[in-house]
């Protein structure tokens, strides 16, 4: 059917610019910023939702088949490691920065008390 | 269809070049960035945009198995970053812990001329080193 | 020790020179040597100064940039020549590329029949919907062999020049520049619990899928091994060698490559002597397909893991 095709393909286009347009956003947005930290905040926004609205309109434009699985995967595997990504950038920016007391308050570093007493053999 | 197919054609070349431009803007922020977390979340960035770029080539050439490569990228640079960050923060705590015990054995030295101050140094002394434990449970 | 004979008695015997001899705490030249009962080493002081001396009035001659003349000169003259000799290796390599010939040509010794031959009988005589897999594996088996051998002879390679042995080099082995890491970050190892194992399955998926589609040993096998990477750097190598040591690695790179070069020769002696090889081709698009080929990604998959696991870990530690 004709229609079916042309709607499938504006709702794929659709999802897709809308990812585009996240992406954009969050280039002017690690531009912009003044500290490192809100540069990073920006950067993760394209990291999950930006590569899921384009990750879903191309699923959108293919059909169901097993590609589109396995587009669908990779919006699962990065939407699980991108937050640990962007902790584990933030701990580095935390503990390198010299005048960090002037930029941000830090409550707790670490995630538990060191009550071994020694630094565990890695 | 011609039409339709034009239209998916033209889609994904004009995305293709707003995406190729994209990562030359995350190259430069990669190249100006003054921090060390600043170049890391380039270049995690750079991978996003190349994931999105090779699942576009995907669709549009119709071969399924591209997919494969975009899920490779995905874990190649989250494990990028994670190395990078565990070494980048050796590197720092090593050096910073170095450079205290340097100035502390060079305050040591200059004050053990005098005997008058040496209380003050040895108080000195432990401020710094207990500045130097990892544990920050005072903040 | 013994019980049955006292301890006399048995250093006497055969079998424990035997053992001594196998362990090698024997002492070579005990009741074979003729020695004369030795002093002590003693040098006196004066020969002692004069040989610090010369010693240092000899390094500070070498060693001392500032003034000798000869290392000045070389390394202008360095300069210069390493310049010079890096334009003339771009210039002769620009001039061979340009006498190659253009590419498409029908009549270019490149467009000769083995390559017709490949695209045109390879579905059929290897059985491997991929051709280029069909074509490492099957075709050129031989070359992967002797790829599969040197990556093996690059990780011996690693393994002498950087292990550290604990117990000869003990210095240098705690010396360590972990100290200062960050250890144990809960999120870190919640996430990886959970991404760890999907991985491991993707890998496998990319090695056993090779006749089938792009993939294969070599890149399933990287897959693997960063698997094998993020487990590490989340859990700490105590944890990671709970299943992952030394004796793993040499156990699995040996038997892989065991493997692949039975299978291989069984391929060379039917192929040779014009014998029909007995493995089935089986139909095209299924996974247990292409005679040989799914055996051999798997070897091949099992050392690339391992390859990459021990760079990493001689890299980082020096020792696992």
């Amino acid at each position: 059917m004709e229609i079916f095709e042309w709607v499938r393909f504006l709702a794929g286009a659709a999802f897709l610019l809308a990812g585009v347009v996240i992406f954009l956003i969050e280039m002017a947005g690690v531009f912009r910023f003044r500290y490192v930290l809100n540069r990073m905040h920006a950067a993760a926004m394209g990291d999950t939702l930006g590569i899921g609205f384009c990750l879903l309109g191309l699923i959108v434009m293919n059909g169901l088949n097993v590609t589109s699985l396995k587009l669908f995967l990779v919006i699962v595997f990065l939407w699980f490691s991108s937050p640990v990504s962007s902790h584990l950038i933030a701990r580095l920016e935390v503990t390198t920065n010299e005048d960090g007391e002037k930029q941000y308050q830090v409550k707790n570093l670490d995630q538990e008390p060191q009550e071994s007493g020694g630094k565990e053999e890695l | 269809m011609e039409s339709l197919e034009s239209a998916y054609g033209i889609l994904f070349t004009g995305v293709l070049i707003v995406l190729a431009a994209l990562i030359l803007l995350c190259l430069l922020r990669a190249i100006i960035g003054p921090r060390t977390a600043d170049r890391i979340v380039a270049a995690n960035m750079m991978g996003t945009m190349v994931i999105v770029m090779i699942a576009i080539l995907t669709v549009k050439l119709g071969e399924g198995y591209l997919a494969d490569i975009c899920l490779i990228y995905a874990m190649i640079s989250f494990l990028a970053v994670i190395v990078l960050t565990k070494v980048y923060m050796g590197v720092y705590l090593e050096k910073k812990e170095k450079d205290e015990k340097a100035a502390a054995s060079r305050n040591r030295e200059e004050t053990t001329g005098d005997g008058q101050t040496q209380d003050g140094s040895a108080q000195s002394l432990q401020d710094g080193s207990s500045g130097e434990e990892v544990s920050d449970g005072n903040i | 020790m013994s019980r049955k004979v006292p301890q006399e008695e048995y250093e006497k015997t055969v079998s424990y020179r035997l053992k001594r001899w196998l362990e090698g705490t024997k002492d070579p030249f005990l009741n074979t040597v003729e020695m004369r009962p030795q002093k002590e080493f003693e040098e006196d002081e004066q020969t002692v100064r004069a040989r610090e001396k010369d010693r240092k009035r000899n390094a500070e001659k070498v060693y001392d940039l500032e003034r000798n003349a000869e290392i000045r000169i070389f390394r202008k003259v360095y300069r210069v020549f390493s310049v010079l000799f890096c334009v003339f290796l771009v210039m002769m390599l620009l001039t061979a590329v340009s006498w190659l010939p253009a590419v498409g040509e029908a009549d270019r010794p490149v467009n000769n029949e083995v390559s017709k031959r490949y695209i045109e009988n390879g579905l059929q005589e290897t059985g491997a919907v991929n051709i280029v897999t069909g074509m490492i594996l099957d075709y050129r088996a031989f070359d992967t062999l002797g790829e599969s051998h040197v990556l093996f002879v690059a990780t011996c390679t690693v393994l002498i020049l950087l292990r550290l042995d604990g117990k000869k080099d003990p210095e240098r082995f705690d010396a360590n520049d972990r100290l200062h890491e960050p250890k144990n970050d809960v999120i870190l190892q919640t996430v990886a619990k959970i991404l760890v194992p999907p991985i491991f399955i993707f890998g496998i998926y990319i090695i056993l899928a090779g006749h089938l589609g792009p993939g294969g040993g070599f890149s399933g096998g990287a897959v693997i091994g960063a698997g094998l990477i993020l487990y590490l750097n989340a859990f700490g190598f105590a944890k990671t060698e709970r299943f992952f040591t030394a004796k793993t690695y040499r156990r699995t790179s040996f038997c892989a490559l065991a493997c692949y070069s039975l299978c291989k020769s069984y391929s060379f002696f039917t192929g040779a002597n014009h014998i029909e090889s007995v493995i089935p081709l089986g139909k095209p698009g299924a996974i247990l397909s292409s005679g040989l080929i799914l055996i051999l990604n798997i070897c091949v998959g099992i050392v690339v893991a391992g390859t990459m696991y021990t760079f990493y870990v001689m890299f980082r530690k020096g020792e696992y």
